[in-house]
C-alpha cells in the first residue's frame, strides 16, 4: 500500500495540548474550569495519557503547608534557589511555591488518593535538599501517594479533563509547527493508527512534551521521551535554554536505568566496585554514601572510567555494586521492600543474599523551551510568540535552574499548568486563526524522504550508538576533548541515518517510520546539548567538566541555542531573574549568589 | 548459571494494509536478565524491522506493552527471559496481542476502544461531597483509605479483562468495575446512586462468574476478584 501524503482531515479548536502528561492535563483541566466548554484537543503519542511519564514519578510533591508552624515558603524559595546553583528564575521560584499548597488541595479535591496520616490529614515526609530555616534540618515537605504519587497526579488530572470534555487524540506525534503571521496557529499530526496526517487549527497551542532522556543510553525516562517536543520548536527557529543542565541519578538498575531509590543509601547500602572496595570512602570520606546525588553519581562514574567497574554480560554496560546483604530482614521487608522488589523483578536478583547492579542513569532536562512565568514561549531575542504556550519537563521558566531538587518537578506541573491555563483563557476571545496555505508540506516532505531513502545502515544500531555516545561523552562528566569528538560522531551519525532502508512503506503503525524520525530528534536534541555543554567551561549543577571544576560567575546566565541546519548551533543569554534578591524583602540576602555546599 | 538461552518467539502478526494475519517463528539468543520488550527491540534490530509492539516506560508503572505469552496477558517489561522458562518449562513462547480490542497492527491493540469500558463508568469524582473543611483537603481516615487504596494501584493494562471468562461485549470488565468500587468507596463522591446504577447493570458484576482470573494475573498484584465480591454483596458504601 502506498503512504498518502495529504491533510486528511483539518481540526478546528481553541486550544492544542500537544504532549498529555500531568502539565498539559492540569492546564487543559485549568482552562475548562475557567472557560467551560472550550475546544481543545489533546495529543499524546502514547497510547492514552495514563501511560505518560508523569505516572511513573514515585517519591513526592514539595509545598508548604500554611497550617505547618515550623515551615515557611522563604525556606522552600532558598532551597530551590541554592538546589538550582544559583540558576533559577526567582520570580518563578516565588510564584510556584506560593501557589504549591491550593494546588496539593486542588488535587485532594478532585480526588487524587494522597497518603494520609492518623488525623486523616495530607501524610508529609523529608526529601533531600528540603530544610527549614535555611538549612538547619530537614522539613516535612513531601506530600505523596505512596510510591506512586505521579501515578495519583495523572489519574487526577485525566479524570477532570475527561470529565469536563477534551478531545484525545492518542498515539500519535506531532510533525510540524504551523504559524501565520509571527503566531502559532496550530500544528499538523501524525494519527498512528489510522496512519494519516491531520491539521489542527487552535487559538493557542501549549507544548508539553515531557523531557529527553532517552538520548542518553541509560535513563529512568520512558522510551518515549525522545526529545520529540524540543527538536519540533528548534526546527521552527526557536530557541531552547540550558540544554547542558541534565540531571543523572546516582543508582539506576542495570541494565535499563531504572530509578532505585536513594533510600538504599540512606539505610545503609554500601557502593563497591570490582574488588569489592568500599569506594565512598576515598570521595566523601565524613559522607561516604550519604553525599550529594551528584557527588555519588561522579565517585561511580570515576570508578567505572577507571576501570574498577563490572560489565553486565546481558545489557553489555558497566556497572558498580551496591551491598545490601549486611542489612537486616526488618529493612529488607519494611524499609526498602518496592526496591528490594525491583531488584528482583528486573534483575532478578535477591538483595539479601546477592549484590545489586547499579550506576548513574540519566534522570531529568532542568532545561527546555524558554518561557515567561507565565508559560509564554520566546524567541532568542526574548520577544513572546503569539499562540504558543510551553509548559512541564520540556519548558524552562525556569523553577530549576541547573540542578532539580526532587519532588520540585511534579510540583513545577501541576503549579505551572494552572498559571499556563489562566494566561491561555485569557487569550481565547480571538477569532480562530487560518492555518498557512502549505500546511503539511514539511511534514509530507520529511516522511516521504523517510520513506524513499535507501542504504544498509540499521536504524536501531545507530540509535544505540548516539544514546551510548552520549552517555560515555556528554553524561555525568564532560571535557572538552571528549565532547568534541561526541559532536563530530553526532554528525557522522546523522548521516548514516539518511543511509537506511525503511522496510514498512506505510504511515499505520509502523515502529519503524516513527524511530527513523525520533532518531533525527535525538539526533537533534544530542548535538544541541553537547554544543551548549562545550561552551559552559565550568561547572554547576548537572553539568560537570572536568576540565572546569569550578563554578564560574562568568556564567551565571542561560544558555539559549537555536539550530537552522543540523549541526549549526548558534547561541545566546538569558539573564537569570534575581527579584527576590533585589527585593529587599525579608531574607532576601539568602537569594544572593551562594555556595552550594551541604 | 546459564549465561545464555536459545528460545523462540512466536509472534501473532497482522498487517493492516493488506488485511493478513499469521505466526513468525523468530529465533533468538538472550541473555538471562532480559525483558522481553528488550527481546522486541533485538528482534527490530537484528531480524526484523517491522514487527510492532507497544511499550512506555518499561518498569511496569504504566501497562502499555501488556501482551499474551503463552495464553497468559502479562507486562512484557516485566518478564525475563530466565523466568519465563522457568515459569512455563519451555524455550517457546507464543506472543499474542490483548484481545479486549481490535488490533491495529501485530501486538498493538487500540486501547481507546479498551479504554471506552472504563471510561464508561467515569473514573473520577462525578458530583463532589460537600467538604466540611473548605479550602482544605477532605478528612480521610488511613483506616478508611485502606479498605480500597489497593484498587488505587490499578494501571488499566487490561490483563485482567484478557483473562475474565465473562463475555467481553457485556461486561465492562474487572478494572473498569474495580475504578467504580474506588469512588463508591471514596467519602467525597457524592453521585453513589449513580454509580450503582451501573454497577449492578446488564453491564456490570453480575456478569461476573468469579473464576478470580483477574486476581490470578494482574500484574500489580491486586485481588481484583475481592472488590468484585464486595460489590456483588453490597458492601461498597463508605462507613465512616
Amino acid at each position: 500500500m502506498t503512504a498518502k501524503f495529504n491533510i486528511s482531515a483539518t481540526l478546528d479548536c481553541d486550544v492544542l495540548v500537544i504532549g498529555a502528561g500531568g502539565a498539559g492535563l492540569r492546564c487543559a483541566a485549568e482552562i475548562l474550569e475557567k472557560k467551560p466548554g472550550t475546544r481543545i484537543v489533546a495529543v499524546t503519542k502514547v497510547a492514552h495519557c495514563q501511560k505518560s511519564h508523569t505516572s511513573t514519578a514515585q517519591g513526592g510533591l514539595a509545598a508548604v503547608d500554611p497550617k505547618d508552624p515550623a515551615d515557611k515558603p522563604i525556606y522552600h524559595m532558598f532551597d530551590t534557589w541554592k538546589g538550582s546553583d544559583c540558576m533559577a528564575d526567582q520570580n518563578v521560584v516565588k510564584k510556584i511555591v506560593d501557589s504549591a499548597w491550593e494546588q496539593i488541595v486542588w488535587l485532594e479535591n478532585k480526588g487524587m488518593h494522597f497518603s494520609r496520616n492518623q488525623e486523616g490529614g495530607l501524610s508529609k515526609r523529608t526529601f533531600g535538599g528540603h530544610t527549614v530555616r535555611f538549612g538547619q534540618s530537614s522539613a516535612y515537605r513531601a506530600v505523596f501517594e505512596a510510591d506512586r504519587t505521579g501515578k495519583g497526579i495523572m489519574d487526577s488530572v485525566w479524570g477532570e479533563t475527561l470529565r469536563n470534555g477534551v478531545s484525545f487524540v492518542n498515539q500519535s506525534i506531532a510533525t510540524e509547527l504551523l504559524f501565520k503571521d509571527g503566531r502559532c496557529v496550530g500544528a499538523v499530526l501524525l494519527s498512528e493508527r489510522k496512519g494519516e496526517f491531520v491539521a489542527v487549527c487552535a487559538k493557542a497551542t501549549i507544548f508539553a512534551t515531557g523531557g529527553d532522556g532517552q538520548i542518553f543510553r541509560v535513563t529512568t525516562n520512558c522510551r518515549q521521551n525522545t526529545g520529540d517536543g524540543l527538536s519540533l520548536v528548534l526546527d521552527a527557529g526557536l530557541p531552547v535554554m540550558d540544554m547542558e543542565a541534565v540531571q543523572f541519578h546516582p543508582t539506576g538498575i542495570v541494565g535499563p536505568g531504572i530509578l532505585a531509590s536513594e533510600t538504599l543509601r540512606s539505610v545503609g547500602g554500601i557502593l563497591r566496585n570490582r574488588d569489592l572496595e568500599p569506594f565512598m570512602e576515598k570521595y566523601a570520606p565524613k559522607m561516604k554514601e550519604l553525599a550529594p546525588r551528584d557527588l555519588v553519581a561522579r565517585a561511580i562514574e570515576t570508578e567505572i572510567q577507571e576501570g574498577r567497574g563490572i560489565m553486565n554480560p546481558d545489557h553489555h554496560i558497566e556497572h558498580v555494586w551496591i551491598d545490601l546483604r549486611h542489612l537486616s530482614d526488618y529493612v529488607h521487608e519494611v524499609e526498602i521492600p518496592e526496591v528490594t522488589s525491583f531488584f528482583k523483578k528486573f534483575v532478578n536478583i535477591d538483595p539479601k543474599n546477592e549484590l545489586c547492579p547499579v550506576r548513574p542513569s540519566n534522570h531529568y532536562q532542568m532545561g527546555g523551551i524558554p518561557t515567561t512565568e507565565f508559560g509564554e514561549v520566546q524567541n532568542a531575542s526574548g520577544e513572546i510568540i503569539r499562540g504558543l504556550y510551553a509548559v512541564g519537563e520540556c519548558a524552562a521558566a525556569s523553577f530549576h535552574g541547573f540542578n532539580r531538587l526532587g519532588t520540585n518537578s511534579i510540583l513545577e506541573l501541576i503549579t505551572m499548568g494552572r498559571f499556563v491555563g489562566q494566561r491561555v483563557v485569557e487569550s481565547l476571545t480571538d477569532q480562530l486563526p487560518e492555518l498557512p496555505a502549505d500546511a503539511g508540506k514539511k511534514s509530507f516532505a520529511l516522511f516521504s524522504a523517510y520513506l524513499d531513502q535507501t542504504g544498509k545502515e540499521n536504524l536501531e544500531k545507530i540509535r544505540e550508538e548516539s544514546r551510548a555516545l552520549m552517555t560515555e561523552k556528554v553524561g555525568v562528566f564532560r571535557t572538552e576533548v571528549g565532547i568534541s569528538e561526541a559532536i563530530e560522531t553526532l554528525k557522522a551519525l546523522k548521516e548514516r541515518a539518511a543511509n537506511t532502508t525503511l522496510s514498512c512503506k506505510s504511515l499505520k503503525m509502523s515502529p519503524e517510520l516513527i524511530l527513523r524520525w525520533e532518531l533525527d530528534n535525538l539526533l537533534s536534541i544530542s548535538i544541541v546539548t553537547a554544543v551548549c555543554a562545550l561552551n559552559r567551561r565550568e561547572s554547576r549543577g548537572g553539568h560537570a567538566r572536568k576540565d572546569f571544576p569550578e563554578r564560574k560567575d562568568d556564567f551565571n546566565y542561560h544558555t539559549l541555542a537555536t539550530m537552522t541546519e543540523f549541526a549549526k548551533v548558534d547561541l545566546a543569554n538569558r539573564a537569570v531573574d534575581m527579584s527576590i534578591f533585589e527585593s529587599e524583602c525579608e531574607h532576601y540576602e539568602r537569594f544572593g549568589i551562594i555556595e552550594r555546599k551541604y | 548459571m546459564q549465561e545464555t538461552y536459545e528460545i523462540i518467539l512466536k509472534i501473532q502478526r497482522y498487517d493492516p494494509d493488506n488485511a493478513r494475519s499469521w505466526v513468525q517463528s523468530y529465533p533468538l539468543e538472550a541473555g538471562r536478565i532480559l525483558r522481553f520488550t528488550d527481546l522486541f527491540r533485538k528482534i527490530n534490530k537484528e531480524l526484523d524491522a517491522t514487527l510492532a509492539w507497544n511499550s512506555s516506560c518499561e518498569h511496569g508503572q504504566c501497562g502499555s506493552c501488556s501482551v499474551k505469552i503463552n495464553g497468559k496477558p502479562m507486562l512484557a517489561c516485566e518478564l525475563l527471559v530466565e523466568n519465563a522458562v522457568a515459569h512455563f518449562k519451555t524455550n517457546e513462547f507464543l506472543i499474542e496481542p490483548l484481545t479486549i480490542a481490535p488490533v491495529v497492527r501485530d501486538l498493538i491493540v487500540d486501547f481507546d476502544q479498551a479504554y471506552e469500558r472504563v471510561n464508561k463508568i467515569k473514573p473520577y469524582i462525578i458530583e463532589p461531597v460537600e467538604n466540611p473543611n473548605s479550602g482544605n483537603e477532605y478528612k480521610i481516615s488511613p483506616r478508611h483509605l485502606e479498605r480500597y487504596v489497593d484498587a488505587t494501584r490499578c494501571i488499566n493494562c487490561f490483563c485482567c479483562a484478557t483473562a475474565c471468562i465473562s463475555s467481553h461485549h457485556n461486561f465492562l470488565g474487572p478494572n473498569a468495575m474495580m475504578a467504580s468500587m474506588v469512588r463508591l468507596m471514596d467519602l467525597r463522591e457524592k453521585a453513589k446512586d449513580e454509580r450503582k446504577k451501573l454497577l449492578y447493570s446488564e453491564e456490570g458484576v453480575y456478569r461476573c462468574h468469579s473464576s478470580m482470573a483477574c486476581s490470578f494475573v494482574c500484574p500489580k498484584e491486586i485481588d481484583v476478584a475481592h472488590f468484585i465480591a464486595l460489590a456483588k454483596s453490597g458492601e461498597v458504601e463508605s462507613d465512616a
